[in-house]
């Protein structure tokens, strides 16, 4: 992250992409973002195909000869080279951080506030936690139910429910800074049957947005990687509308899929266009670029709720862990997300 | 021995499902893996004459995801999903449809809460209009209804099987009823239960199907059990053991029915279940090679659909040829891959 | 002649109120809408043995002597297969019109009309309905008396094989705001440590567990029959049951955490009980509504004043006994009969006789 440097340079070199991080620091935040976005919305005009952009037209495809398909309407041949780069990555805090300066917020404010505010104060105020406890009888039905519960040894979300009902300043701090808060996957299983209708999954969701709004989630090796998650779906989101792009799901880093999926990968783009989707493509099915109206909404949206409040935050955090460390941000980026 | 259990139905029809005038929201999943599986409802929806639409009905999409992977990886705060699903609602309201049809389940869970969280919290949808007014000029629309995909072929299931498909859930050499394993999504079935088909315990939306097209269904213990994928414990390398462990749970559990396929109605389960069975027989040794299928895909193959070049079958690590040979549907397996090696 | 007293329901607390208001000298009419008098209680096999060894070793034993004393005096009438359909008139003077064509001239009416076990049909996450080796207490109740379907032995429905491993979930439909269930049902911790000692002691190898999440044995000498089970072997678990599975041999298998030591597990069992709670009888609104009186929230009936009249229905001239008031244990729905009996027969006695 850099501020506003007066000595900051317009000039944006024409390798752009090819350039290490240290390399984009002079640059000032205006050019870098520009010179981001013309990247992105250069389309390749020469490419015109039969299978265009009419969403109306649905005979399935007739028998195909084993070439890849004629290409598709207008695509977007940068979309691949800048997303998730070290420049991507910079220009994401730069831009955000103009975006929270600029448009602020009611919700942006409340969630400043709020971060200074005790746990306490945030399980009686908070949208999700307000809505999300009654009195619990320590039944154990949402434990039971749990796989995290079943995986994890040492986890036991009931007993999360306990500290939160407890009102016990310490207490909640221990929880937000432990290892044990990340467990959860979200997926619900504990709110069906919990005989008192609370909503366990929106209790610990909340939790990890107080979490990381202090800082308390670099305490333990899952919150660090919050910092990963920032950039991996808000950096989907806020540059292409999508909180997955169809080219993070490698082959490599996902060997675990088996090796047809990495033949699958590897011609990606024939197999999407094939089936009826848009990589890197306009369009309304996968891998879709947006136009730049969209975005604006959407960012404009994303920042109405206050969500820059949290990323800005994990950009200081993250830096200043980074400077503690004695390494860069982008090695800290890396870091977070393979540790554990 | 194995039993099959037919599970009680009695709720299916509790859940008020619109006949047509949809439109259809785009899964982030689907749309970076499995693409064939969501560009088949807007396919299936035109086979049924049903009217529908996606955000912007020409070549530059006005859609944005619901941000359900990021909300759920908690990176997003509740108000910001509140905005960007009201801005969804503007737009299909904009375009004259009042019901929502996601292609995702996380989608359902997200819209279902935001609709929750107004019917909850006093004010709120007033907080929200002004925000959207404020943010891009749009104002708070909330729609009749919001559904999942999976409900609307639920819905026209008969209609399906009868009317169009060239194929049954039926072993074709001896007659016999296919057995799948039904696996329903945790954000269509146990968020908000009351919203599914059937509830979260016997939840009807895919068995419905599964019997209507003449197969079998399967109770075993972890039926109910999360297939894992958990958001950031997926999409984070090094958190991924905990999405394996599930999915072995789960195979290691339905393995005594011998199962024909899995069928599924969420991306993320269609992704999991499918592509980890190749790590699971890595780490446990065992085959299990059960072909798992998400509703759409199931749809267009019963239907006669070209497997690579509609349905895309191709996209799956366990290869789903052995259940088309049981079913008979023919296949030109030349077609599979572009690439000459593979 | 002594206005006569219409008592709805002829279960123990019903034929108890009957047989008192006779040692007092009161007539009384008893309606029973089954053929049987003695609601659930012919069916139960066992009570466990207490400071006096009166408890008996079959439900039927119980109300057969009831019933002998009942039909000993003629000051109780007994219509079966027949319900109220209409009641006119106000205390001392109602008219009681009943199913089978009669009318009472009646100074007052006593509801007594008990309660009916939850049907776990509807809670879908135990199976019940659904694998054989699912059943309700009530039915492992009858199951465990030798005039019942096994003669007394516990077996295992899917294949009538020797069931040896007993699972009884505590808490069935009580006990849960989700389900607008948000009451505990009083007797069920105490009938299930009940059936689980009576188990163990005709099977000291059997394996019993029960999975409470409090263990409401409060009443006298419950307690004391709750440390007996344990000394017989009884497993408690503390943790409630959210899940039955059903095995391919048919065995269930239960999930649940064991919130004392944090771990959620699997148990298997041949067989599961569900330990149902109660609820008011089902045609216990439309009596209501013939009756002109009032329920609580939980559905049973109300009363008018909690402390110092609490029989007195929310209409002059009607009370209510036993479990109709809410759940009770069968000795105190005796004691209840009893006090009513008392109540109503000094309330008649200040009423000058009509002409």
């Amino acid at each position: 992250m850099s501020k506003e440097n007066p000595e900051a340079t317009t000039k944006v070199p024409d390798d752009l992409l090819a350039k290490e991080h240290e390399e984009l620091i002079p640059i000032a935040d205006d050019a870098l973002v520009a010179a981001y976005e013309c990247l992105r919305d250069q389309d390749d005009a020469e490419s015109q195909g039969p299978m265009g952009g009419d969403l109306n037209s649905h005979e399935p495809p007739g028998p195909a000869d084993q070439d890849p398909p004629a290409s598709p309407g207008r695509t977007y041949p940068n979309i691949r080279r800048l997303h998730g780069t070290p420049f991507e990555r910079e220009k994401d805090r730069r831009e955000t951080r103009a975006w929270a300066e600029r448009c602020g917020g009611e919700m942006q404010e409340w969630y400043e506030v709020a971060r200074t505010k005790p746990c306490t104060w945030w399980l009686e105020n908070h949208l999700v936690a307000r809505h999300s406890l009654d009195g619990c009888i320590a039944c154990g039905v949402c434990t039971s139910l749990c796989p995290a519960a079943e995986y994890y040894e040492e986890y036991d979300p009931r007993v999360i429910i306990d500290t939160a009902l407890s009102n016990d300043e310490a207490r909640l701090v221990d929880l937000l800074k432990s290892e044990t808060l990340w467990y959860c996957g979200q997926c619900g299983s504990c709110k069906p049957k919990c005989p008192r209708e609370n909503n366990l999954m929106g209790l610990i969701s909340s939790l990890r947005f107080l979490a990381q709004l202090k800082g308390y989630h670099l305490c333990s090796v899952r919150g660090r990687q919050q910092y990963a998650a920032r950039h991996l779906w808000g950096g989907n989101l806020w540059n292409r509308a999508c909180s997955l792009y169809f080219r993070n799901v490698d082959a490599e880093s996902h060997a675990d899929f088996g090796p047809r999926y990495a033949q699958y990968q590897s011609e990606v783009e024939p197999q999407m266009t094939r089936v009826g989707a848009n990589p890197d493509t306009a369009g309304q099915f996968g891998g879709r670029k947006v136009p730049p109206e969209t975005l604006e909404e959407l960012r404009r949206c994303v920042a109405g709720g206050g969500t820059l409040a949290l990323w800005n935050r994990l950009e200081e955090q993250a830096l200043e862990e980074a400077r503690r460390l004695g390494i860069s941000i982008e090695e800290y980026f890396e870091r977070v997300r393979s540790e554990g | 021995m194995r039993t099959t259990i037919t599970a009680p139905a009695g709720e299916a029809a509790s859940k008020e499902i619109p006949e047509n005038d949809f439109f259809l929201t785009p899964s982030c999943v689907l749309g970076a893996l499995n693409p064939g599986t969501e560009v088949l409802i807007s396919r299936i929806y035109d086979l049924l004459g049903l009217r529908w639409t996606a955000a912007g009905n020409r070549p530059d999409s006005q859609c944005t995801c619901c941000t359900g992977i990021a909300s759920h990886g908690d990176v997003m705060s509740m108000e910001s999903t509140l905005l960007v699903v009201a801005r969804l609602w503007s737009i299909a309201a904009q375009m004259g449809f009042e019901n929502i049809t996601t292609a995702c389940v996380t989608s359902f869970a997200i819209h279902t809460e935001c609709l929750e969280m107004y019917q909850h919290e006093p004010g709120l949808d007033k907080r929200v209009d002004r925000w959207l007014q404020e943010a891009c000029g749009r104002r708070l629309q909330i729609p009749r209804h919001v559904v999942h995909a999976s409900d609307i072929v639920y819905r026209y299931r008969q209609a399906l099987g009868q009317e169009f498909m060239r194929y049954r859930l039926v072993e074709k050499r001896t007659g016999r009823p296919l057995r799948i394993v039904d696996h329903v999504g945790c954000h269509y079935a146990k968020v908000f239960p009351e919203k599914s088909v059937g509830g979260s315990d016997w939840c009807e939306v895919l068995t419905g199907m599964i019997r209507a097209w003449g197969g079998e269904t399967v109770d075993y213990p972890e039926r109910n059990h999360c297939c894992g994928m958990g958001f950031r414990q997926c999409m984070i390398r090094p958190n991924r053991g905990y999405t394996l462990a599930c999915v072995l749970k789960k195979l290691e559990s339905m393995e005594p029915w011998k199962p024909d396929a899995i069928l599924t109605n969420c991306p993320g389960c269609n992704v999991f279940l499918d592509k980890e069975q190749w790590a699971a027989k890595e780490l446990s040794g065992t085959t299990y090679d059960i072909p798992t299928l998400s509703y759409t895909e199931l749809v267009g193959l019963l239907l006669g659909w070209d497997p690579y070049e509609v349905v895309g079958i191709q996209a799956h690590t366990v290869p789903v040829e052995p259940l088309l040979d049981k079913i008979g549907i023919a296949y030109d397996k030349s077609k599979e891959w572009f690439s000459r090696h593979g | 002649m002594a206005k006569k007293v219409c008592v709805i329901g002829g279960g123990v607390t019903g034929m108890q109120v009957a047989n008192v208001l006779s040692t007092l000298g009161v007539p009384s009419v008893l309606v029973e809408k089954s053929p049987e008098l003695g609601g659930h209680v012919p069916r139960l096999s066992r009570t466990f043995p207490f400071f006096n060894d009166d408890g008996f070793n079959d439900g039927r034993e119980f109300t057969a002597a009831l019933e002998r004393d009942l039909r000993s005096t003629s000051l109780a009438k007994i219509h079966l297969n027949t319900v109220v359909t209409e009641v006119t008139g106000e205390f001392p003077n109602f008219r009681v019109q009943l199913s089978d064509r009669s009318s009472i001239d009646a100074g007052a009416v006593v509801v007594a009309t008990g309660f009916e076990p939850f049907d776990p049909s509807s809670l879908k996450e135990y199976g019940y309905g659904v694998y054989p080796n699912v059943i309700t207490a009530l039915q492992l109740e009858w199951m465990l008396n030798p005039r019942g379907p096994t003669g007394g032995k516990l077996v295992r429905p899917s294949d009538g094989k020797e069931a040896r491993r007993l699972g009884i979930v505590f808490c069935v439909g009580s006990r849960n705001r989700r389900i607008g269930a948000p009451f505990c049902s009083r007797i069920c911790c105490s009938y299930s440590t009940k059936q689980a000692s009576s188990v163990m002691e005709r099977e000291p190898g059997a394996f019993v567990a029960c999975f409470y999440m409090d263990v409401r044995t409060y009443d006298r000498g419950f307690e004391e029959m709750y440390a007996l089970a344990q000394d017989r072997g009884v497993k408690y678990i503390r943790g409630r049951v959210s899940m039955c599975k059903q095995l391919p041999d048919g065995t269930i298998a239960v999930r649940a955490e064991n919130t004392l030591i944090n771990k959620p597990f699997w148990g298997e069992f041949d067989l599961v009980s569900l330990s149902t709670g109660m609820r008011p009888c089902k045609d216990v609104e439309q009596l209501a509504g013939t009756l002109g009186i009032g329920r609580g929230p939980d559905g049973f009936f109300l009363c008018r004043e909690w402390f110092r009249h609490p029989h007195d229905a929310t209409r002059d001239g009607v009370f209510i006994a036993g479990c109709a008031n809410g759940m009770k244990p069968i000795r105190n729905c005796m004691i209840d009969g009893a006090s009513v009996a008392a109540r109503v027969t000094a309330l008649l006695r200040e009423v000058p006789m009509a002409a």
